[in-house]
């Protein structure tokens, strides 16, 4: 079960971040309450979104190519069509994310423009930046980025993401580093809550995050917003096995539309994540779920064709 | 008021959204009432632990998610009876809101399930998408100092319109392509019947007219803007909050609806002796 996030976070994260107005707040949070304990859907098409809603996703993730076809394709990955997310974002009632490329603040500003939910500033895409990630205080709508361990999440935050996603490996379907990002997260976390201030001023040099926001994840005993698990997340077990590591909700991407059938996938994901502590729940909705997407094992994936280590 | 010692069991219903930040609200609006009422607040999942509440909080989060997890966990059902035929106390926050309303409109296409309990028809997202959303202070007549409440509106959903009694009858006929209608139900006795009050929805809140969004659909209802949005309503065991209280750190809300919970509470286990 994951740490709570208190109640009290929300000013003192805002302050810190020097947003200080009330109407800010309330975007800067929002992920909290829709999203949390919830699943996060990758779809392609309005089909596709409707069966995720359907399925009882809280937002989805319109996109061009789900990640499995970005490795199968190559090529240079960009922000969607615009006219697409917006036709997405008509046919469902639930919250809409899409993708920008890292640092390709253009693009943010695109999707700030049409009204979008959630922008995931993300490794998938190709970056458009090898230095610099966006600054995200400014825009309307919330961030959501991707980290392998807690300096990576602590930076994001502190550029203006308002949620946290483990990287995994996207489009593998094989959850492995998911699991290794969120043990270290974990384990990072543990060891700063037991630091001297002294200490804590030399981690935050080590894992280049600033000071502020390493302190509060040490008071708090996690990350000061919501972390969501990503990157290979095929089958209900695997979502409870990330809300389990301590999780608030799950993203999966090509592991509902690559698999037999999407549906009831999804439907099962839905109820893993909201029982994930329940093993007989778990059991029931895994029976029968017809054929998981194949996937690649990360083990046999050659270092320059993993997608995480995109992010600085 | 309170005589001897009294034990609750709060529940707060944990499918899916904001129900850790309710049940850190409730925890510390519990320490600021008498210490001879002992309290157990649980998170909500199945029907089991439904089942040993006194009183349920039904969170914020995406209402469309809770009605199909809820029907996929064999809850919706048992959520309905806690409501409207035993008739204990539930408070609805956003999402939680848009559950307990009879009627919703704007809801995904193929509409949802609702609870009821309140005979209200609300409109979802009414302030649009996610960027829309805002913290304003609120005058909230019902907290015994009057100071202003900061509510929090997340993709809010706001009473449209109060409705005319829900009778099995009526509950029917109004399912439309642009609204739902919840299912009725009759309370199992006469004590669970004396918590109904089928021609009173309180009004305890409204939103200050400058944040007023008037739409087409307004004029055609015939709204009057100068009055104001309704974003809290209360109508026998029922409240509803179509802003959270839970996202901020004030337990005022809190504090006031485990008084009414306690009250209620108490009430029935009197009339239930007697009887």
């Amino acid at each position: 079960m994951a740490t709570e996030l208190p109640v009290e976070t929300h000013a003192t994260l805002n302050g810190a971040n020097g947003t200080g107005s009330i109407a800010k707040d309330a975007t800067s949070f929002a992920n909290k309450d829709a999203l949390a304990r919830g699943v996060i859907m990758d779809v392609t098409t309005e089909e596709q979104a409707r069966i995720a809603e359907e399925a009882g996703a809280s937002a989805v993730m319109a996109l061009e190519r789900i990640p499995a076809d970005i490795r199968i394709e190559g090529g240079v990955s960009r922000m969607s069509d615009p006219g697409m997310i917006k036709r997405i974002k008509a046919a469902v009632t639930i919250p809409v994310m899409a993708k920008a490329r890292i640092g390709h603040f253009v693009e943010c500003q695109i999707l700030d423009a049409i009204g979008i939910d959630f922008i995931d500033e993300s490794e998938v895409l190709t970056p458009a930046d090898n230095v610099h990630h966006v600054t995200k205080h400014g825009f309307k709508a919330p961030f959501v980025c991707g980290c392998r361990n807690l300096g990576e999440a602590l930076r994001r935050i502190s550029e203006g993401a308002a949620m946290i996603r483990t990287k995994g490996e996207a489009g593998t379907g094989d959850v492995v580093e998911a699991v290794k990002h969120m043990r270290t997260l974990n384990s990072e976390i543990k060891k700063a809550q037991n630091m001297s201030d002294e200490e804590l001023y030399v981690m935050a040099k080590e894992i280049g995050a600033p000071y502020d926001l390493l302190k509060k994840t040490a008071q708090l005993g996690r990350l000061p917003v919501v972390n969501f698990a990503a990157g290979g997340v095929a089958t209900p077990a695997d979502a409870a096995l990330m809300m389990q590591l301590g999780c608030d909700g799950v993203f999966v991407g090509s592991g509902i539309f690559r698999s037999g059938d999407p549906a009831k996938r999804a439907k099962a994901i839905v109820q893993a994540v909201t029982h994930f502590n329940n093993p007989q729940v778990l059991a029931e909705v895994s029976e029968g779920l017809g054929e998981a997407m194949v996937g690649i094992s990360v083990a046999k994936l050659p270092e320059s064709e993993k997608l995480q280590g995109r992010g600085w | 008021m309170v005589n001897a010692d009294i034990s609750l069991t709060i529940g707060v219903l944990a499918l899916q959204g904001a129900f850790s930040e309710h049940l850190q609200l409730l925890k510390k609006a519990a320490l600021a009432l008498p210490s001879n009422i002992t309290f157990r607040f649980l998170e909500i999942r199945t029907a089991d632990a439904l089942a040993t509440c006194d009183a349920l909080i039904i969170p914020g989060g995406e209402s469309t998610t809770m009605s199909l997890v809820a029907e996929r966990s064999n809850l919706l059902e048992p959520l309905r009876e806690f409501v409207k035929v035993y008739r204990k106390p539930v408070w609805g926050t956003c999402a939680g809101m848009i559950l307990l309303a009879e009627e919703a409109n704007r809801t995904k296409k193929g509409g949802q399930e609702l609870i009821g309990g309140l005979d209200v028809r609300v409109r979802r997202n009414h302030f649009g998408s996610q960027t829309e959303s805002f913290s304003t202070p609120l005058s909230l007549p019902f907290l015994e100092d009057s100071a202003p409440f900061y509510g929090f509106f997340i993709r809010a959903p706001i009473v449209e319109q109060v409705l005319p009694p829900t009778t099995l009858e009526s509950s029917l006929e109004n399912n439309t392509t642009e609204t739902i209608t919840a299912p009725s139900k009759n309370p199992i006795n006469a004590v669970a019947a004396s918590f109904t009050s089928p021609d009173e929805v309180k009004i305890l809140g409204r939103l200050p007219p400058s944040k007023l969004t008037t739409t087409q659909e307004d004029s055609n209802l015939g709204v009057n803007p100068a009055e104001g949005r309704i974003v809290a309503v209360e109508q026998g065991n029922c409240f509803g909050t179509s802003f959270h209280p839970e996202l901020g750190s004030d337990i005022r809300i809190h504090k006031w609806w485990l008084e009414k919970v306690l009250e209620k509470v108490e009430m029935k286990r009197r009339l239930e002796t007697e009887s």
